[in-house]
């Protein structure tokens, strides 16, 4: 079973958030990590190798120390790795993403593409969907166990207020949601043999992918402003459960 | 008349004992290479060289029963045999000397003092020592004691040796009458037993001397395949006992690439001197009811582990030593090699096996196992050595020790907050970091719990307001500080560990650190006895030593003492790792301005509050909770608050406090906390 | 280029949802300014009564796609059936609501269609005579201000973030769709729906959580929480001194070592706010805690706070709710 991993390198959860002085995300001290949705799909390719047989090869988009996070896959156990990186693939424009990586995946033949569902940092969910598209393969997401046998898959996804079980024929694209499992932290041996794994790097070029004009423009970043202290809600407690609902309600549009 | 006996008075022909001694000591030492092959299986370990330090080791805690002695019954008990026995040894000797030597010894005061009364009084205790041994062992049943055959054995063999020499004697005396029989007082009292000479006497003499010889003699030769062989193994063991920093676990080389793998999965994969270790332990149990796992009845139990260990070695090492034999000679290795029985011991594993990996997780490294043991087993390292192997070669470990790992690699400290926000604490107190002004007296290492730990926190800043306040030229390293790597290492993660100490090492040299002082145990005992492993030779310094000094140099005076009922609790890292105990009492005493109370426990018997060897990181499932446990020994001597000197045992037992619904009678409290009130 | 203004008007139960309703009532605005038609577009079987509410929140026209293909979503025959009405009416803007249906949905059309989308947005604004997206980036530590260069525009956003303007009802033309679904778009079958009405949400995917602490007392008082969380549709979590104490099982644990957990309003019941706690749930996006000690920590990160007795305020606030959900 051959299973191709998208992966997208992102920030730490707890990364704090600063603009540059143009106005740019600030990414200087900020840790590197692998979207832990994609690393979902990672482990979940791993457990089906383990249990199938076959291959994981990882692909990956992003600028050169994306590098860090493949090798990071690579020492949980994939045996190989495709980082296309090239300045001219914008990162947030998704179909430009998943031009690339469509490239890589017609390269050679797949029976299973997984990533996870949506990435931490800008939380657009598009690239899988795009992805498929573009293969034109069927796409399963937000799976929370998946079965494979028979040439498909057997997942189990989250869907609003339920869990579907689905079925789909393979080759398709499925994407983790958490809960899917918990990833393994890899072992020293793994790190000492990920050094030695193949880890190719391409440009958009060299795949012959055609990127387009970026159909999406980032206007403006801005920084929330700092969170307040709180409010503290005084009163009676019935008093004051009624204008926490209210404020929940018609401040925080929460409920 | 000169005071004298003849030696061989009665017996004929008694250099065939030379003969039959030759035979009991081949079996003697047949037994001990035989257990020093097995030691050999194990992976080589330097203990070479401070040969006077080691021997002084061995006179303290050998011949002086240093740590034995720390509990009366068994101390006394096994004072009164080790000295009784090695007494009679040494008369059995110049016995020897006398009869076929030529010596003439045993004569005039030497043989009244020595020969007579004090061989005698040697035998008593022996005696006396073997009866509170079969008493204590069989009668009253301490837990910590199970009971083999090869007790009883050992026990009554022993008995009996030492009864039929005192028969012996008083047939001896009953038989040949001198006046200074007296000085013989236990023979002399049998001798009065059986009454006046008879022939009878001379016969039983002659059958009995035999009897016991072959006693002894079987001793002899019994003495490496029982648990006696302790007799000679742990004052080995206590000479070749680790010199280096209690604190410091060993070094892992991780730049080995071709290294398959990591740690210690199967018994061979241990020092040779963990499992001499093994061999040398005697069972004794101590460990066992100093353990706070074992104590609150969790998997692991030290004395278990150590003869479980044991067990492995005598299982599997035969087996490999015959297979290696073998394999030198040729052909017949292939005959043994292939027998599957003999590849499936090859192949045993120890964890899962003989160790469970709940036993692993369980130990909290207090040290306390390791503290009590009167042989010096290394109980604590050896655990570290198997989760060692379970995290850097299997990746096998509780779950929430792989969040603890993903935080100290992303964001450098256990709780997974941003690194960014390391220093914000320090922001509002006028803190200089070092990356703006590096020219300080003192590192000031808050460490994460201080730096993060909301609680910890207000202690950080009472250190703050105390070294300001004697007026000390310090900083921190605020955000570029990392995690110190105890965590980690302690819970197996080497690879970790190095990571977060070669970054910590590059920033504080480049700020050419000289002196720090932390509040944390943990931190102070990495920095100072570990770090050194990887070029970090700083003065470390804890905030207790510290803090005493500015206190006696005057630079901080004490106004106000607090005028509680204060009782301290000793950290482990603090304590038994590093000796650590009367600063902080002495800074309580003048801080507190009350007497401390002990508990209980105390000192080097203090009971860890179950945070250690990262178990602050883990969840505790099994058993009763430490934390309170200790909350409750804290709490017997009633005091108004319980004073610590480490952030996380300041978290387990403020947490039990709480636990006790106690919180707001009794405050758990940091040391500069109270002198941060006082000055 | 288009200057029809779609809006995917999602059913739930035969009903329009209310981010169907606050899509419609802004697309108004838009469509005016752009000078083409606001088009509600339904999807799905028995749409028809939703079709026909279209018209009261400003819609000029309703297209219907009403088929029993359509009974359930699967994503590829609703993306064929949204793909062709976008192929043959050329939109100039698409907008959906931020439901889990439209982000599995939208992104394939969009690619379908070659389309930029803007998925998560909180805000909409004209600006300059374009259509300009605010969406929170990095778990909201940041916002991002962005405009789609395609046609159609595509964004989707979320519930609530815009609210429901006023807008002159219209009498909307509902037109059927021809729904014609290839084979090919039918390679996902769903085998088996399991519902969880009754259950609660899991404790990592809930919007809104109600956790309780030490504060509880005991594992009898989580009563008044399970209440509060029924009314919320929310998950119920525990810190670990709950857990610790017995009170609650360590599945609900949220936390340093249990769940770490970002729903949208984490309500902290009796926690005082520990730091191994705030790893867990730090990230929600609105934090409010009841908590009768001020100094509690959990107040330093609460959006807002009541410093009282949770026993008296839990009861009131799910009654409080209770009233809100009543009138919406």
């Amino acid at each position: 079973m051959q299973i191709a991993v998208c992966l997208k390198q992102t920030f730490d959860t707890e990364a704090k958030i600063k603009l540059t002085g143009d106005g740019q995300i600030d990414s200087a001290g900020v840790n590197l990590i692998i979207n832990p949705y994609d690393e979902f799909a990672v482990e979940e390719a791993l457990r089906l190798k383990e249990k199938l047989g076959g291959e994981v090869v990882v692909v990956s988009v992003g600028p050169a120390q994306v590098q860090e996070s493949v090798r990071q896959a690579l020492a949980m156990g994939a045996d190989r790795a495709v980082l296309v990186s090239d300045p001219a693939v914008a990162p947030s424009d998704h179909s430009q993403v998943a031009a690339v990586l469509a490239k890589v995946l017609q390269s050679e033949p797949f029976d299973l593409i997984l990533s996870g569902w949506v990435a931490i940092d800008d939380n657009a969910a598009q690239v899988p969907a795009r992805l498929a598209e573009k293969l034109n393969l069927p796409q399963v997401n937000m799976a929370v166990k998946i079965e494979i046998g028979g040439g498909k898959a057997t997942v189990t996804r989250e869907a609003e207020g339920a869990t579907e079980i689905v079925e789909v024929p393979l080759p398709a694209i499925i994407t983790a949601q958490k809960g899917l499992n918990e990833p393994r932290y890899p072992s020293l041996k793994g790190i000492m043999q990920a050094k030695k794994k193949e880890l190719k790097l391409l440009t958009a070029a060299d795949l012959g992918a055609e990127l387009g004009a970026s159909q999406v423009k980032i206007l403006q970043y801005s920084l929330p402003p700092a969170r307040q202290a709180g409010k503290k809600i005084e009163g009676e407690p019935v008093d004051s459960a009624r204008e926490l609902a209210r404020l929940l309600r018609e401040e925080a549009k929460v409920i | 008349m000169i005071p004298h006996r003849e030696v061989y008075w009665n017996i004929e022909g008694h250099l065939l004992i030379y003969l039959f001694l030759v035979i009991a000591l081949i079996f003697f030492f047949y037994g001990y290479y035989r257990l020093y092959k097995y030691w050999r299986i194990g992976q080589p370990r330097d203990l070479s060289g401070h040969a006077w330090e080691r021997i002084k080791s061995v006179l303290v805690n050998a011949f002086g029963h240093a740590r034995v002695l720390r509990e009366t019954y068994p101390g006394i008990m096994h004072f009164a045999i080790f000295w009784g026995f090695l007494v009679m040894v040494v008369g059995t000797i110049i016995v020897m000397l006398e009869a076929d030597l030529g010596f003439k010894l045993i004569y005039g005061n030497f043989y009244l003092y020595f020969m007579s009364l004090g061989l005698d009084m040697a035998g008593l205790a022996a005696i006396i020592g073997i009866v509170m041994a079969i008493i204590r062992r069989y009668v009253l049943r301490p837990g910590r004691l199970d009971n083999k055959p090869d007790d009883a054995w050992s026990l009554i063999l022993i008995l009996v040796i030492l009864i039929t020499g005192f028969v012996l004697e008083g047939l001896r005396i009953a038989a040949t009458r001198q006046p200074w029989d007296v000085w013989s007082p236990v023979g002399w009292l049998i001798a009065g037993w059986l009454g006046p000479a008879a022939p009878w006497q001379e016969t039983l003499h002659r059958v009995l001397w035999w009897a016991h010889m072959a006693l002894a003699l079987g001793f002899i030769a019994y003495i490496p395949f029982s648990k006696l062989s302790h007799i000679f193994l742990s004052p080995l063991n206590q000479y070749y006992r680790s010199l280096e920093p209690k604190g410091a676990l060993i070094k892992l080389d991780l730049e080995n690439e071709e290294a398959e793998s990591f740690g210690v999965a199967a018994v061979e994969q241990f020092t040779w001197k963990d499992l001499f270790d093994a061999e040398a332990c005697t069972r004794c149990g101590r460990c066992r009811d100093n353990c706070p796992a074992h104590l609150s009845q969790k998997a692991l139990c030290p004395k278990k582990l150590i003869q479980d260990i044991k067990g492995e070695l005598e299982i599997k090492a035969p087996v490999l030593l015959s297979a290696t034999a073998v394999g030198v000679e040729g052909q017949a290795a292939e005959a043994a090699a292939s027998s599957e029985a003999v590849q499936s011991i090859a192949s045993r594993v120890l964890i899962g096996e003989a160790v469970s990996e709940e036993e692993i997780w369980t130990c909290t490294t207090c040290r306390s196992c390791m503290e009590q043991c009167p042989v010096f087993v290394e109980q604590v390292p050896k655990l570290v050595e198997m989760r060692r192997y379970l995290v850097l070669t299997e990746s096998r470990f509780p779950a929430e020790a792989q969040t603890a790992f993903r935080n100290m690699e992303n964001n450098g400290n256990p709780w997974g907050v941003g690194w960014a926000n390391r220093a914000d604490w320090a922001t509002e107190l006028g803190v200089k970091v070092a990356a703006e002004d590096s020219d300080m007296e003192i590192l000031y290492w808050p460490g994460c719990a201080g730096a993060f730990d909301d609680r910890n926190r207000r202690v950080a800043t009472a250190m703050v307001k105390l070294l300001q306040a004697a007026g000390v030229n310090f900083g921190i390293l605020g955000t570029e500080e990392k995690c110190c790597g105890d965590s980690a290492r302690r819970l197996g993660n080497e690879y970790l560990f190095q990571m977060l100490v070669e970054e910590n090492v590059e920033t504080m040299k480049g700020y050419n650190v000289k002196k720090i002082v932390t509040q944390c145990p943990h931190c102070y005992n990495t920095l100072k006895n570990e770090y050194p492993q990887f070029g970090g030779d700083f003065e470390v310094v804890h905030h207790t030593q510290y803090l005493l000094e500015l206190v006696s140099s005057g630079r901080l005076k004490v106004q106000k003492p607090l005028g509680k009922r204060i009782t301290y609790h000793d950290s482990c890292y603090l304590g038994r790792y590093n000796d650590i105990y009367r600063e902080p009492r002495q800074l309580l005493q003048a801080a507190g301005g009350t007497q401390v109370l002990e508990m209980e426990r105390h000192h080097n018997r203090s009971f860890c509050c179950g945070a250690g060897g990262g178990r602050m990181w883990l969840e505790e499932r099994e058993g009763q909770r430490i934390n309170i446990m200790r909350t409750e020994q804290a709490l017997a001597t009633n005091p108004e608050v319980v004073c610590t000197a480490c952030p996380f045992c300041l978290t387990m037992l403020g947490d039990g406090l709480k636990d006790k619904g106690l919180e707001e009678q009794v405050a758990a409290m940091d040391i500069a906390e109270i002198l941060a009130g006082a000055v | 280029m288009g200057k029809d203004v779609f809006i995917f008007a999602e059913v739930k139960a035969g009903q329009l949802r209310k981010v169907a309703v606050e899509l419609l009532s802004h697309g108004r605005a838009v469509a005016d300014q752009f000078g083409g038609q606001l088009v509600a577009v339904l999807v799905g079987q028995g749409v028809g009564a939703a079709a026909a509410a279209c018209g009261q929140y400003g819609a000029d026209k309703v297209l219907a796609a009403d088929s029993s293909e359509l009974a359930t979503y699967i994503t590829e025959p609703y993306a064929a059936v949204v793909g062709q009405i976008i192929a043959e009416n050329q939109p100039g803007v698409f907008l959906a609501g931020n439901t889990m249906l439209a982000r599995d949905l939208f992104p394939r059309v969009a690619e379908r269609v070659k389309a930029g989308l803007v998925t998560d947005c909180t805000g909409m604004t004209l600006e300059g005579g374009n259509l300009v997206f605010t969406r929170p980036i990095y778990a909201g530590k940041a916002l991002t201000k962005v405009q789609v260069e395609s046609s159609p525009v595509m964004a989707t956003i979320r519930p609530n973030a815009l609210g429901v303007a006023e807008v002159a009802a219209r009498q909307a033309e509902v037109v059927q769709v021809a729904v014609t679904i290839p084979a090919e778009a039918k390679r996902v079958a769903i085998k088996e729906v399991q519902r969880r009405e009754s259950k609660r949400p899991e404790l990592t995917e809930a919007e809104i959580i109600v956790s309780g602490g030490r504060g509880m007392k005991g594992p009898e008082n989580y009563v008044i929480l399970e209440e509060l969380a029924d009314v919320l549709g929310a998950a119920v979590g525990a810190s670990r001194a709950a857990v610790d104490a017995g009170w609650r099982d360590h599945a609900f644990q949220v936390g340093q070592t249990g769940k770490t957990v970002s729903p949208n309003l984490y309500i902290a019941c009796g926690i005082s706010g520990a730091i191994q706690h705030l790893a867990g749930m730090g990230s929600s996006k609105v934090i409010a805690a009841i908590n009768k000690d001020p100094e509690a920590n959990i107040f330093n990160v609460a959006d807002y706070g009541i410093v009282d007795d949770l026993f008296k305020v839990v009861p009131a606030l799910t009654q409080e709710v209770k009233k809100l959900v009543q009138e919406s």
